[in-house]
């Protein structure tokens, strides 16, 4: 199931729901449902939405839209889970120009990075830098995204 | 965990964490710290059972690589 989410992330820049899992995986729904809660437990970077079953994040891209788009052939379909899991969607389009853009926190002016199989290229601004507002660990206690 | 179009950028942020100074890294940097061996296999039918579980230790090289090695970065809690 996992790499059925992660592909239908990739190729549609949303992720699946359950029941059609299940159905593409010949399972009943609930058990659709389940195996997916433990998905979900298996891969704790990803989240479903709160008090639901639909995956809102699957990191390195988010089925809930962030201000970190994805484009890949000047198509902009998909979205990054935070600024640090936008430099790893290069390695889910092979051979592809990855194009993350987003608007700067601060002033709203743009922030764009243009990646090929987990090489750099267009940085702009060129001071572009990440920042991780809250250490990593069980002791964040913030939302991941920041 | 944002990008900024540069570190003055960030600390203008109205959200900024004062104690998150050391919370900045290079974009090269970052790319490396997320572009590690189990990222390339991400596509993989046995990436979670496989790769996945690697990450962990994979993240900590690459952060003892760059020098970020406190607690903040690591992960682990502050020394009492």
């Amino acid at each position: 199931m996992f790499q059925r989410i992660m592909r239908a992330l990739v190729e549609t820049g949303r992720a699946p729901h359950y029941a059609e899992l299940a159905r593409a995986m010949r399972l009943t729904v609930e058990q659709g449902r389940q195996l997916l809660l433990d998905v979900m437990q298996a891969y704790p970077i990803g989240w479903l939405h709160p008090e639901t079953d639909y995956i809102a994040s699957f990191p390195p891209l988010n089925s809930l839209p962030t201000q970190y788009r994805v484009s890949v052939g000047g198509e902009q379909k998909w979205f990054a889970q935070c600024g640090f899991e936008a430099t790893s969607v290069t390695w889910l389009f092979p051979g592809a120009t990855v194009r993350i853009e987003a608007p700067c926190l601060d002033c709203g002016d743009p922030v764009v990075v243009e990646m090929r199989d987990g090489r750099l290229g267009t940085v702009d601004p060129p001071g572009i830098v990440g920042h991780l507002n809250y250490g990593f660990g069980a002791s964040r206690g913030r939302p991941a995204f920041l | 965990m944002n990008l900024f179009r540069s570190e003055e950028h960030a600390r203008r942020w109205p959200q900024f964490n004062p104690a998150a100074e050391e919370g900045f890294i290079a974009l090269p940097d970052l790319a490396a710290f997320f572009g590690t061996e189990t990222r390339r296999h991400m596509l993989d039918a046995d990436y979670l059972s496989a790769w996945y579980p690697k990450r962990a230790a994979e993240r900590r090289a690459v952060l003892e690589r760059l020098g970020k090695t406190s607690p903040f970065w690591l992960g682990t809690p502050a020394p009492a």
